[in-house]
Parts: C-alpha cells; sequence; structure tokens
C-alpha cells in the first residue's frame, strides 16, 4: 500500500510536469503564431466602426451595430496573458500595480463589445509602445503612469469637456481615467444613470476643491489643449482611420482619411529634398477639435487649400493664377484645375515621372482632347513606345503658365513652337524627320506673314494665313505619309480649307518643306540661280563703269 | 558756273510724267516690297510697321502697281503717239555703237584714251536702264499677277510656277533697285546733278560730255522732235485720241479685272469649337 502510495506521489508530480510542459510550449507557439500581428503596428486594424462629421465638420465617432461585435484578433495575444496573471508592475516609487485586466468589465464597458463599439487592446495601448516583450515601464509611480495612458483618450476623444479640472500640466492633475475609468470605461447611459457621481464626489472630499473653483482652472484648456502636439502621428491617430469624411453644408463629402503610406512616398515624404513635410506644415497649427471649415462646398474647400501650396510654391502659384486655369477660375468657373487637382493633395507623385502621366493628369479632365492625341503621332509615340522626345500636353500648352492656345498670338506663335523641335537638328536626326520644316516655311508666303505678325502682333488682327497647324491638325496630327489621314494624301483637301476654288495643280504651289534644288521644286531652283549669276554679273558691270567714272574724276581733280 | 550753262532741251513733258510715275510707284514698291523679301532684316520690320502692318503695306503695294501698269501703259501710248502721229525713229534700241561707246567709256576713264566717245541722245547707259526698266516691269507684272492670282494661274499651268514666280519676283526687285542705286543715282544725282527730268533742259556740260552728238546736231539747227505737218497731224491725232480712249477703256478693265480675278483665299480661319471640359468619371473626394 504504501509503495503504491509512494509511486503513485512519485508519478502524479511527472505527470503534472509533463502536462505543465506541453501547456508552456503551445502557449509560446501560440505567441509566435500570433505575434507577427501583433508586433507589426501598421498591420492593426482597430476594430471597424463608422465616423460622421457633424455639420460643423468635426468628426465624432458614432457606433455602428454589428450582428456579432468581436474583438480584433490581436488582442487574444494580450488576453492570453492580462486575463489571468498575477503579475504587477513594480514602479521604482515601490508602488505596484497588477497586469490583469477584468476582461468582463472591460466588455460592460463603453469601449466593450457590450457597447457594439469594441476597441482593441492596441487602439488605446499603441502597439509600438507594446512590443513584446513589453519594454520597462517608464513612469516611477502610479499616478505619472496613469496622466501619461490617459493622453491615450485624447486621441480619439475631442477636448477634456469638463474644462475646470487642472490638466496635465498641474502638478495634481485630473486626467480622462480619474473620472472614465480605464478599463472600465463607464458608457453614456450609465453616466446619465448617475453611476459616476460617486467618483466625483469622493474625490472632491478627498482633496477638499469646491465643485467650482475657477482658481483650478486647468492652463492647458486656457492655452489650448494640443496647440503643441500636432505631429503627424497625432494627426495620423483619427485621419489614417478609413471612411472618416467631413461633411459641407450643401451635403458635398469629402474623405479626410489619409493614406500615411501615400503622404510618406509622396514627393513631399521621405524624398523631400527639404525634409519631410508635417501635417501642420500644410496645415496650420490646428488644433483639435479643428476649427469650423467655412467651405461650404467640398469644390470650394479644395481650391482654397490651394492657398496651402502657395507658402513654398510662389512662383508656380502666381503663374496658375495667370494661367487659362487662373482665368476661368476668376471668372467663376469653380472647376477651373488648381494646384491639387492635377498634383493630388497627400499622395503628391512625382508629376513627370513616368513621362505619361503628364499627359494622363490632363485627361482627367480633357479626356476627349487627350483621346485625340493619343491617337496621333506625338500622343502614339508617348503613350505606347514611352518615347522621351515627343511632346506631351506641357510642351506646348505650358505648365503652370498655361496660357490660352486660341488667341491669335498663341497663333502666330505656334510655327515658332513647332519648331523648338522640329528644326532641332540633334533631336530630329534621330528620327531621320528634316529640319528645314520651319525655314522653308518661313521662306514661304504663309510664314513670311506670320513671321511679321508674330514679332509685331496686333490682338485685334487674326491672319488667315496658314499656321503649322492648320494643315497637320492640332491635337491629331498624324505622320505625313500617313496613308489614312497623312497629309500628303489630303493635301488638295488641306488646301482647300482655306482655298475653295483650289484646283489639282494648286498644291504644287507650295513647296511641301523641300528648299529648292534640281530634285525638288527644280523651277524654282532654276529662277534662284539664274537670279544669282545675272545679279552679281550686272550690278558688278554697272558698279565697274562707276568706278573707272570716280577714277578718273578723281585723277582729273589731282591733276589740276 | 552751271548757271550760266546754256540749256538744251532734252524731255518732253510727258516723258517728265512718265518719269514721275515710275519714280513715285517703283520707290513705294521697293519700300513695301523688299521688307516682305527680307522680312528678318529689323528694319523690314519696322518699315512694315510704320506702314501699317503687313496687310496695309501689302494693300499700297497693290495700289502702287496699279499705279506702275498704268505709268506703264501710259508709256506705251505716249509711244505710240510718237510712232504713228509723229513719225518718229525710235533712237532708244541699242546698236553697235553703243558697245563702241562702253568700251571707249572705260578706257578714256582710265586714261588709255584721250577722248571722251561721243553719245547720241541716249547713250549706252541710258539704253540699258529703259530697256531694263522694260524687262523688269514685264517680269513683275507677269509674276505680280500670278501671285495675286495663284488658283487662276495654276488652273493652267503647273504649281510650282507660283513659287517660282515669288522667288523672281523678289530677285527681280533686288536687281532693279540695286542697278538704279549703283548706276541711275550715281549718274543723276553723284557725277553730276542731272535736271533733265525735272525742267525738261539739260546744261551744255553735261550735254557736251553726254550726248555730245546730239549736242551737234542740235547746234547745227536741228530740232529736237520731229516736225509734222499740221494738218496730217491734226487727222493723225484724231485716229490716236479715238484708239487711244478705247485702249484705254480696255486696259482699265483689264487691270480692275486683274486685281479682282478671284478670291484666292478665305479672309477669316473658322473658329474649331473643341469641348475642352469632359472629366474623366466623377473626381473622387480631394482627401
Amino acid at each position: 500500500m504504501e509503495d503504491d502510495l509512494r509511486r503513485r506521489n512519485r508519478i502524479r508530480p511527472a505527470v503534472l510536469g509533463t502536462f505543465g510542459i506541453l501547456f508552456l510550449v503551445l502557449c509560446i507557439l501560440g505567441l509566435f503564431v500570433l505575434a507577427p500581428g501583433f508586433a507589426d503596428a501598421e498591420e492593426i486594424v482597430p476594430a471597424e466602426r463608422s465616423q460622421l462629421a457633424n455639420s460643423k465638420g468635426e468628426v465624432v465617432f458614432a457606433t455602428l451595430l454589428q450582428d456579432e461585435p468581436t474583438h480584433p484578433p490581436s488582442d487574444q495575444a494580450c488576453r492570453l496573458c492580462h486575463a489571468d496573471s498575477d503579475s504587477e508592475i513594480i514602479f521604482s516609487s515601490g508602488e505596484t500595480l497588477p497586469v490583469a485586466v477584468d476582461l468582463e468589465a472591460l466588455s460592460m464597458s463603453a469601449h466593450g463589445t457590450h457597447a457594439g463599439m469594441p476597441l482593441a487592446c492596441t487602439d488605446c495601448h499603441a502597439p509600438v509602445d507594446y512590443q513584446f516583450p513589453h519594454e520597462p515601464v517608464a513612469e516611477s509611480d502610479i499616478r505619472s503612469f496613469e496622466i501619461a495612458r490617459s493622453a491615450t483618450c485624447e486621441r480619439c476623444h475631442q477636448q477634456p469637456h469638463i474644462t475646470s479640472h487642472p490638466g496635465p500640466e498641474s502638478d495634481s492633475p485630473v486626467v480622462c481615467t480619474d473620472c472614465h475609468g480605464s478599463h472600465n470605461v463607464l458608457t453614456i447611459d450609465q453616466w446619465q444613470a448617475g453611476e459616476g457621481t460617486e467618483t466625483c464626489v469622493d474625490c472632491h472630499m478627498e482633496s477638499g476643491v469646491d465643485f467650482v473653483d475657477p482658481v483650478q482652472l486647468s492652463q492647458i484648456i486656457r492655452d489650448g489643449f494640443f496647440a503643441e502636439r500636432a505631429d503627424n502621428d497625432y494627426c495620423l491617430a483619427c485621419h489614417s482611420q478609413p471612411g472618416i469624411v467631413l461633411t459641407f453644408e450643401n451635403g458635398d463629402e469629402i474623405s479626410v482619411t489619409v493614406d500615411a503610406d501615400a503622404l510618406h512616398d509622396s514627393v513631399h515624404g521621405v524624398d523631400n529634398p527639404w525634409q519631410p513635410l508635417a501635417c501642420t506644415d500644410c496645415h496650420g497649427q490646428l488644433e483639435f477639435p479643428h476649427e469650423e471649415v467655412e467651405a461650404t462646398s467640398a469644390r470650394e474647400y479644395t481650391l482654397e487649400s490651394n492657398s496651402r501650396c502657395q507658402k513654398c510654391h510662389e512662383g508656380k502659384f502666381e503663374q496658375a493664377l495667370d494661367s487659362v486655369h487662373g482665368a476661368a477660375l476668376e471668372d467663376g468657373n469653380l472647376e477651373a484645375a488648381m494646384c491639387t487637382d492635377c498634383h493630388g493633395a497627400h499622395d503628391t507623385p512625382p508629376p513627370n515621372e513616368p513621362r505619361e502621366r503628364i499627359s494622363h493628369t490632363c485627361e482627367q479632365c480633357h479626356s476627349t482632347i487627350f483621346n485625340t492625341y493619343a491617337q496621333s503621332v506625338h500622343g502614339e509615340a508617348l503613350l505606347v513606345d514611352s518615347n522621351p522626345d515627343v511632346p506631351t500636353c506641357i510642351e506646348c500648352h505650358g505648365v503652370h503658365n498655361i496660357a490660352d492656345p486660341t488667341t491669335s498670338l498663341a497663333r502666330i506663335q505656334s510655327p515658332q513652337l513647332c519648331a523648338q523641335c522640329h528644326a532641332d537638328e540633334e533631336l530630329m536626326a534621330q528620327y531621320d524627320i528634316s529640319t528645314d520644316v520651319f525655314e522653308t516655311y518661313v521662306a514661304d508666303f504663309h510664314g513670311q506673314t506670320v513671321t511679321l505678325f508674330e514679332d509685331h502682333p496686333d490682338p485685334t488682327v487674326e491672319t488667315n494665313k496658314a499656321v503649322c497647324y492648320d494643315c497637320h491638325g492640332v491635337h491629331n496630327i498624324r505622320p505625313v505619309d500617313d496613308p489614312e489621314n497623312g497629309i500628303k494624301v489630303n493635301l488638295l483637301e488641306t488646301c482647300r480649307q482655306c482655298h475653295p476654288d483650289a484646283t489639282a495643280n494648286f498644291p504644287d504651289a507650295w513647296t511641301s518643306h523641300f528648299p529648292p534644288s534640281l530634285q525638288n521644286n527644280p523651277l524654282v531652283f532654276l529662277v534662284d540661280t539664274f537670279y544669282a549669276v545675272v545679279i552679281p554679273l550686272t550690278v558688278g558691270a554697272l558698279g565697274f563703269l562707276v568706278a573707272t567714272d570716280i577714277f578718273r574724276a578723281v585723277r582729273t581733280r589731282f591733276r589740276k | 558756273m552751271s548757271e550760266k550753262q546754256k540749256q538744251y532741251p532734252r524731255f518732253r513733258i510727258g516723258a517728265q510724267i512718265e518719269h514721275l510715275i515710275l519714280l513715285v510707284s517703283f520707290t513705294i514698291l521697293c519700300i513695301t516690297g523688299l521688307p516682305q523679301k527680307y522680312i528678318e532684316f529689323p528694319l523690314s520690320q519696322a518699315l512694315i510697321d510704320l506702314m501699317g502692318g503687313i496687310e496695309t503695306t501689302r494693300i499700297i503695294h497693290r495700289w502702287s502697281a496699279f499705279a506702275l501698269i498704268a505709268g506703264s501703259v501710259y508709256h506705251l501710248m505716249t509711244g505710240f503717239y510718237r510712232f504713228y502721229v509723229k513719225h518718229e525713229r525710235v533712237r532708244v534700241l541699242p546698236d553697235k555703237k553703243d558697245v563702241v561707246d562702253v568700251r571707249d567709256y572705260v578706257l578714256y576713264n582710265i586714261g588709255l584714251k584721250d577722248e571722251h566717245p561721243k553719245m547720241r541722245k541716249f547713250n549706252f547707259g541710258e539704253k540699258f536702264e529703259y530697256w531694263a526698266v522694260v524687262w523688269g516691269t514685264g517680269v513683275m507684272i507677269i509674276t505680280g499677277f500670278m501671285l495675286l492670282n495663284p488658283i487662276a494661274t495654276t488652273s493652267v499651268l503647273p504649281g510650282q510656277i507660283i513659287p517660282a514666280a515669288l522667288a523672281a519676283h523678289g530677285w527681280e526687285a533686288v536687281l532693279a533697285a540695286s542697278a538704279i542705286i549703283v548706276w541711275h543715282l550715281y549718274n543723276v544725282l553723284i557725277k553730276h546733278f542731272n535736271p533733265s527730268m525735272w525742267t525738261g533742259k539739260l546744261p551744255r556740260n553735261q550735254m557736251e560730255e553726254e550726248h555730245a552728238l546730239e549736242l551737234e546736231r542740235l547746234e547745227a539747227g536741228g530740232s529736237p522732235w520731229q516736225v509734222v505737218d499740221r494738218p496730217v497731224l491734226l487727222s493723225r491725232r484724231r485716229n490716236f485720241v479715238i484708239a487711244s480712249v478705247i485702249f484705254g477703256a480696255l486696259f482699265l478693265a483689264f487691270v480692275i479685272w486683274i486685281f479682282t480675278f478671284e478670291e484666292t483665299a478665305i479672309t477669316t480661319i473658322p473658329r474649331v469649337t473643341e469641348e475642352i471640359f469632359v472629366p474623366l468619371g466623377t473626381p473622387g473626394p480631394a482627401g
């Protein structure tokens, strides 16, 4: 019997030990499985909820009733230890704080599943600070710890509403958790039922402070609670949450969710040659809650926002105001494109990388013109071959200082514009395109006239002489030898646009950009050659006769 | 000295009028035309500006061309008058003696000959100038017509005639202007001031140098111009007036026909309207 008992006593610790080790191994394995979601802050997805803006544009949270509210999976990792633990935080002051969390109270709290608005542990305990194994607690005592943790509430909640309580700047501040509790935050219903009153009474009785004492009014609240705290993380605490919208008087809604990654990767992000921009660099030292937005519509708000770009991009901004878009805006056309319409707001990419992006940007508003351009010799090369030389929209129209292309000045200056590339020998050599086009144009009747107009433009007169695009097209320029739409097969038709009575011989009156030679325009070449001989001969002979006469006159006078 | 010089008749009033018309129209044609050939020359653009822009300049050019053509026709008619009514010899045709005169003129100038060649009413230089004007005016009128009426021209001739005409028109102007400046202006303004186109007369010293044979003829009692018996003159003159009225009317009609021959091009390029604001779908929120 005794042997039996002894054996059993020997076996029992062994069995328990084995199970215990097995359990520990499973725990550790579980941690490893969940740890990636736990450790990687960016993958933590806050519990889904809808966030609506009130008419003032302030963001408030409203609950979204879910069928079966559940805690985010990452919580399981926290709960694994914090549900039932005897561990304590030991502060340097000697105070201790149990790490166990009353999960049932949490669940019943305003932030719990019971209220239909479950917060994840990491929503308040930022995952960056709570990697596992946890860093030692920085605060030296429980009170400092409570004050520091209370700052977490401000991530979602507006300025503390009981303004007479001294804030964290005070020697003895009253922080959120003092009244609301931490994991067991009271719901609105509970507050309204008076369940919190006891807290107030207890505290005021204990501290001996009157319930209303203006001297104790929080300095921080007087200065503006959040004025010094507006770093990107602070703003993104709210603005990285999906689905936050700003509603305007006219019912327009815009998303105020900011894609932190896109901001980070934008030209204003890490690669900014100056320094990565902070939210407040553009938005100013916005206080929270934000000031009421004055714009009455989304468009008005966007247009107002453009002045933010001006701070750094003054020159470009001024150019844009002088452009067709600026003029249209001044005329009351609110659709006119300004900074963010082309460049984006938070996700500003390098605007010309790849080059196709430029024309696609214009396409946003000018889609039919873009479609025409896409079919053209230039557009095709850009969009299909990513050709680095063909003009995108801006090479002809300009970037910020886009001028009105329909003025008579634009018309008469247009040949110069084409010539910028088409008279560039180095550039054209790559494509075997003649650079004589401009010279021969200027040498011809049309070009002569237009050149004269160009240097001395009379804004009231629009010349009827053809410029490049009258014959070659504007956005729909095709190669000259295109079998369908090329100018060569349509030359007579093209001439007849301006010369309705033109006959079949008439197109030959145009030298087709060939400098006269025996092969091309031989008749012109012969005339030129004839006069190249006759003029020097005649003038030379006459000059010779005059010279001999002068010689005689001088000699006669000298002899006298 | 020159005041004391005896004056000899040289040009009739008709010739002086012809010269004046030619002088004015030719000058205006050069001023309005040459800048169009040399458009990139800064002075050209200043001139064209001064004249009220290129379109106005071209209108002035065409009116001057009209004056030049009218002057040419007037010259043809006075020529016909002298030929038919007065039975004058045509003294402006070049001949062998002109070639010899050129040679002697050069030899004299460079000191290889002691005497200046004795020349007739029209010396070699004047004959050259006259025929140069005939040739030049002809070229300019024909090419000018082509440039003014390219569609009519190319309905008969190959298209290339138009740029060829433009080239010829420009170069011929350069040739004419250079010849006038180098030769004519030297001889009538610099060498001497030759007043004969304004007064009709030339002083003896200039006659002696440039028209020694004509001077001899006049001094021998020769009449400067052909004299015709009065009844014959009156009868021929009547015929001439009838013919010239008919010809003048025909000419006027012809020139108007030339100048309004065709509507070459539309005056205003039609505006192409294009829908510019066609956004791709609804732009997303500007967040």
